[in-house]
């Protein structure tokens, strides 16, 4: 089949960027919308341009560091998919396929399609952790996880970090990604311990770089790990909770 | 046994290799199963009050990476933490799907830390270092309470306790999960405890920053050198000890399960360094992983071992056969591994059913449209267990094969095929974990020791964690302890200075090249010569041939390669083109190791060393050692390149006799 | 190939600063404060419903409301205070409306999400826009039928005859149409504002998030259908 592509080329973060067009043949339904980059950049480099710069690593959709927006939705068409899992049989033969960065004030583009998203690391930093230092744990059969609480900490622990819950989010919100940590380390009883604190700075944090939840439920649409939308209360359960208690714990 | 490798072969051997000193084994007169417990009643301290002046490089923030990292860090060491990816929570480890094993021997079936030991070094068909093993098995207890402790949510029964399954190669039920996404929970959680140490100011973290090379001064490594992969700066780091958990190499066969920027250029340029490398032909490869299906398909992904449960393996008895697998009827069929291995039957190790699968393949009896795989049939499961069931064992597992593919493994049998999976060689290091090169240690995939020639599925998550977290935090201090005082190496230092001007001069070698052809079409073509000549299965003809093959294009890619950007920003042509530059060195070790371990054992198959039913024939009397190389390079100027010092480590047994493995 | 679009992408994200009002303050004030408003327009609606009744009847209802709890609270007290709590609570709501919106903007960056297709996100995008139109509805009919002034009220204003009020202004079909225009806006503001409330508060429960939706739903429907028959049944001339 034959695509044009449209890409968003940006040489650096400091420099303004631009829609190219680059038509694509040679490619199938089977094509993975990222080994239609990969093709992309091979005729690139033949050619002798620069080849289109994009994030990705396991292709599998679990380490969350592909991502690009495509026709204005990340990670693409088929719905709680990674860019890598994306394929081409979802788009037409000779269609124009636009492909754009994760868009979000809080994730500048290093380049091209590739973006820092480091600003979600640093809510992580701010309490989305266990205190106990290595040796210290107690026996983990010590004390009981009922089987619902261990498979609703995984549903919510899921998440891969890619971001698109920003970058699907009007307002640039990270509540999504701030309530699943926040919700899977509140569930467990190991962890209960700084429950309050964490919510406190994992929501300082998460406002100071990220924007506001109006609860578009975008996120949950493009998420590619299924972390249920209930985690944006989540967050504000937590929190409320760390005002009314005023305890660390 | 008689020595196959002869003619040509020979030559080439004696021309690229000689065989060096014996390494000192473990000297000890303690019981195996006493010799940790030993060891850290040996080992020196650092009190905490000097902990924080000494200051640790840890690059890597996997399992390993990340445990060590945090953990030096909690105990009140300065750490400097360095990944390539844009956060600590990318690195591989994240993808591993089955689970960890720990020897808690909770239930009555028998499980223990001895049993795990047995299993383990069995099933790395005894080539592995068995006190290594001990260790694995002794901490693999507090690794599920640590890791349970800091946030992994392990799958629970209902009362409660912690759920296990079992796995490939063992008969007990030791293995912890959390669904088929343990290798993320795990990582997600160690990621989280880096973090908690970053926002401490205990670790420096350093993303987006890739290791170029080992300073090594005064006999000691003391630094790595790194490139800002955003700015393109290369700059020198300097500290007291240095620690490699980069993770293996298996994407030297372009096309593997690994993630596409998993690489080697950390482990290698330590090995150019001086590091040696242990058995770096010991590659495992996973038998269901996707067939490759087209030339641009980026990697074989994996499909969880689980699926061998219900599924049947099967190829066409007829050659080339071209019908459709619905309509080949089943007198045509052969259920290879339950003719062959009627007791272990689809559920076969790993190696053996790899092999196999070759086997057929190579027979001409593959099926696809590149004929390059064996059909996993659920039909008959579906019939016996009605669909429902499979969905609910195999849903997602379906899902993803069927995104993969476009196919529907419910109505037609999944196609898979045997990918580079997990490198059980790796850099050689003592039982401390330090390499060869004093200071430079090592943890995780890019180390060697527990795995012998094969490794067990759902111990590789179990090594990296132990690794990490409870074996680099007693003996890096070891080490440490008699340098206090001692100045750190400052960055003006000519040691420094030097090694980073050759990384400079490094990058400036690739961009001046100035060819037609970027990096990943060597790569490709190295992988494609790779799985020919160093696969699932080796010759010493095609391994003579593999040598041939890499040394010609290593000499086109110095020649032809194009790196189209500039070197001072973010450039990821660049990245891969000092990647592959180490691949095609990294390869021709392989082969030689490969070329030079005259045997079959366990994941190496030699085709001249197999039984009268196909099975790998190991060679005891000869081989009962780790090859561990240093590189050199020739003297001779007519025959210029690099040249290999075979050391060997001497193996032993003293609770696992050696025996030959059968899973018929 | 060609070159399309230029258009600057910010280079930093912009700089963190500890927020003088956190969002959480702001959301948890908009949500308390946005039940309020959703009470006040259901029971409301109830009372708009005695019209019905008569205009004994309503008029009565109009003037028990100003007796209510005396003589514990001096004629008209109750709904002073509930007039000041009402006026209180929109200035806290507009005021961390438009906050969050400026701060959603801010954080979203130059790039704006487009191709939103769902119902939840476009009753999400809305809220700022109906709200704006309640605003303007409610200002207009504090002046057309609390203060009577014209021009908005009709000539024939008179304190106290609320039937006859109510009955003169809904006979001007372009009010009509505006009350019902504002109903319909009125319900999606409701509905996704009651929901939003819900997980503002931290609703996280199956049960609780399932009841949060229906409520959400009925009341917004339910206010709808109550008050939009008034101005029908006004200009069908079965009230008059």
């Amino acid at each position: 089949m034959k695509l044009t592509l449209k890409v968003w080329r940006q040489e650096s973060g400091a420099e303004d960027g631009h829609f190219e067009e680059y038509p694509l043949e040679g490619v199938g339904p089977e094509f993975s919308l990222l080994e239609a980059l990969d093709k992309l950049n091979d005729d690139l480099v033949a050619r002798g341009e620069d080849p289109v710069a994009f994030d990705s690593d396991c292709r599998e959709g679990i380490c969350g560091a592909c991502g690009v927006t495509v026709d204005g939705r990340p990670h693409g068409p088929q719905e709680k998919t990674p860019s890598c899992r994306q394929h081409l049989r979802s788009f037409e033969d000779g269609a124009t396929v636009q492909l754009e960065p994760f868009r979000s004030g809080a994730f500048p583009v290093v380049k091209d399609l590739a973006v820092d998203r480091s600003a979600l690391d640093r809510v992580i930093e701010a309490g989305g952790f266990v205190s106990t230092s290595v040796g210290t744990a107690p026996d983990a059969d010590a004390i009981p996880v009922t089987h619902e609480s261990a498979e609703w900490a995984l549903d919510l622990a899921a998440c891969i970090g890619c971001g698109a819950c920003v970058a699907a989010c009007p307002n640039g919100s990270a509540q999504l990604f701030a309530g699943s940590k926040t919700m899977h380390l509140a569930t467990l009883p190991s962890s209960q311990k700084e429950r309050s604190r964490r919510a406190k700075g994992i929501t300082r944090a998460a406002e100071e770089e990220f924007g506001p939840c109006s609860v578009y439920g975008e996120c949950a649409e493009v998420c590619p790990a299924g972390i249920p939308i209930t985690a944006i209360a989540g967050l504000n359960r937590e929190k409320l909770r760390q005002v009314l208690r005023n305890k660390d714990d | 046994m008689t020595p196959s490798t002869t003619g040509s072969a020979q030559a080439l051997l004696e021309e690229l290799r000689t065989v060096g000193s014996d390494l000192p084994g473990l000297d000890t007169q303690v019981p195996a199963s006493q010799i940790w417990a030993d060891r850290r009643l040996h080992y020196r301290l650092v009190s905490p009050l000097n902990r924080r002046k000494f200051t640790v490089i840890v690059v890597g923030t996997g399992l390993a990476g990340a445990g060590a990292a945090a953990a030096l860090g909690e105990l009140g060491y300065n750490v400097e933490s360095f990944t390539f990816h844009d956060a600590p929570r990318r690195a591989h480890s994240v993808a591993a799907q089955g689970g960890i094993n720990a020897a808690r021997a909770r239930t009555v079936d028998n499980d223990s830390v001895a049993r795990f030991v047995k299993d383990t070094v069995k099933g790395g068909d005894f080539r592995g270092r068995e006190a290594d093993a001990w260790r694995l098995a002794e901490e693999s207890v507090r690794v599920i309470d640590h890791m349970n402790a800091i946030g992994a949510p392990f799958a629970r029964e209902y009362g409660g306790q912690l759920a296990t399954r079992s796995f490939g190669g063992v008969q007990v039920s030791r293995t912890y999960y959390t669904r088929g996404q343990t290798g993320q929970q795990l990582q997600v959680a160690a990621a989280q405890a880096l973090l908690r140490q970053v926002s401490t100011g205990q670790v420096n973290l350093h993303t987006r920053t890739e290791m170029l090379d080992l300073i090594v001064a005064d006999g000691r490594a003391q630094g790595i050198v790194v490139r800002d992969l955003v700015t393109g700066k290369i700059s020198a780091v300097t500290g007291d000890a240095v620690v490699l958990a980069t993770g293996g190499y298996g994407n030297v066969y372009y096309r593997s399960t690994l993630a596409k920027n998993s690489n080697v250029t950390a482990a290698f340029r330590a090995h150019r360094r001086g590091a040696l490398f242990a058995n770096p032909c010991f590659i495992q490869f996973h038998p269901t992983a996707l067939p490759v299906s087209s030339e641009w398909q980026s990697k074989t992904t994996l499909m969880s071992e689980s699926l061998r449960n219900d599924g049947r393996i099967w190829v066409p008895v007829q050659p080339g056969d071209d019908r459709a697998p619905n309509d080949i009827p089943e007198d045509e069929r052969d259920y290879y591994l339950e003719r062959r291995y009627p007791a272990f039957g689809n559920l076969t190790p790993r190696d053996v059913a790899s092999r196999a699968a070759r086997t057929e393949i190579d027979a001409g009896r593959g099926v696809g449209p590149l004929k390059n795989s064996v059909y996993l049939d659920f039909r008959d499961a579906i019939e016996r267990l009605g669909k429902k069931v499979i969905a609910e064992r195999y849903g997602n597992l379906f899902e993803m094969y069927s995104d993969a593919t476009g196919e529907d493994p419910y109505k037609e049998p999944m196609r898979i095929a045997p990918g580079a999976h997990f490198a059980m060689g790796g850099l050689w290091s003592d039982y401390d974990m330090m390499t060869s090169v004093p200071g430079l240690f090592v943890g995780g995939e890019a180390g060697w020791g527990y795995h012998g020639a094969n490794r067990l599925g759902a111990n590789s998550l179990l090594s990296a964690c132990v690794d990490g977290w409870f074996t680099l935090p007693y003996s890096v201090p070891n080490y440490l302890a008699p340098l206090l005082g001692k100045r750190k190496l400052s960055v003006d230092d000519d040691a420094v200075r030097a090694a980073v001007a050759e990384a400079e001069a490094g990058v400036q070698a690739l961009i001046n090249i100035g060819g037609t052809q970027g990096p990943e079409r060597f790569h490709r073509r190295l992988g494609d010569l790779l799985y020919a000549k160093c696969g699932v299965t080796r010759s010493a003809e095609g391994l003579v041939e593999g040598l041939e093959g890499i040394r010609a294009l290593r000499e086109e890619f110095w020649t032809d390669l194009r790196v189209q950007g500039r070197p001072d920003g973010f450039n990821q042509e660049l990245e891969r083109a000092g990647r592959v530059a180490d691949y095609l060195d990294m390869a021709e070790l392989m082969c030689l190791d490969a070329l030079d371990r005259d045997e079959s054992c366990g994941a190496h198959f030699r085709d001249e060393h197999q039984t009268e039913g196909g099975e790998a024939q190991r060679d005891d009397a000869h081989w009962l050692f780790a090859s561990a190389w240093e590189r050199t390079a020739s003297d001779d100027a007519a025959a210029p390149g690099p040249r290999y010092v075979r050391h060997q480590e001497h193996l032993e047994f003293p609770s696992v006799p050696p025996e030959t493995r059968d899973y018929r | 190939m060609t070159a399309t679009l230029q258009r600057r992408q910010q280079t930093a994200s912009p700089p963190r600063r500890r927020l003088p009002i956190s969002n959480f303050a702001a959301k948890t004030t908009m949500a308390l404060t946005g039940l309020i408003f959703v009470g006040f327009v259901f029971v409301h609606m109830y009372g708009n419903l005695h019209i019905y009744r008569g205009q004994e009847e309503f008029d009565h209802y109009a003037h028990w409301l100003r007796e209510l709890l005396m003589p514990l609270v001096p004629y008209e007290g109750v709904l002073w205070i509930l007039r000041a709590v009402l006026v209180t609570s929109l200035v806290l709501h507009v005021g961390g409306g438009l906050l969050l919106w400026t701060r959603a903007r801010r954080a979203r960056g130059p790039f704006r999400r487009s191709g939103l297709t769902r119902g939840e996100a476009w009753m999400a995008r809305s809220m700022l826009g109906t709200g704006i139109v309640i605003l303007l509805f409610v200002v207009f009919h504090v002046l057309d039928l609390t203060l009577g002034a014209q021009p908005a009220a009709t000539d024939t204003f008179e304190a106290g005859s609320a039937y006859a009020n109510l009955v003169a202004s809904f006979q001007r079909p372009l009010v009509s149409g505006f009350y019902i225009l504002t109903m319909l806006v009125l319900t999606v503001h409701v509905a996704h504002g009651t929901w939003t409330a819900a997980n503002d508060l931290g609703a996280t429960g199956r049960r609780l998030r399932q009841v949060a939706a229906w409520v959400a739903g009925l009341v917004a429907i339910a206010v709808c259908v109550g008050n939009v028959t008034i101005p029908l049944v006004v200009l069908l001339g079965v009230i008059q």
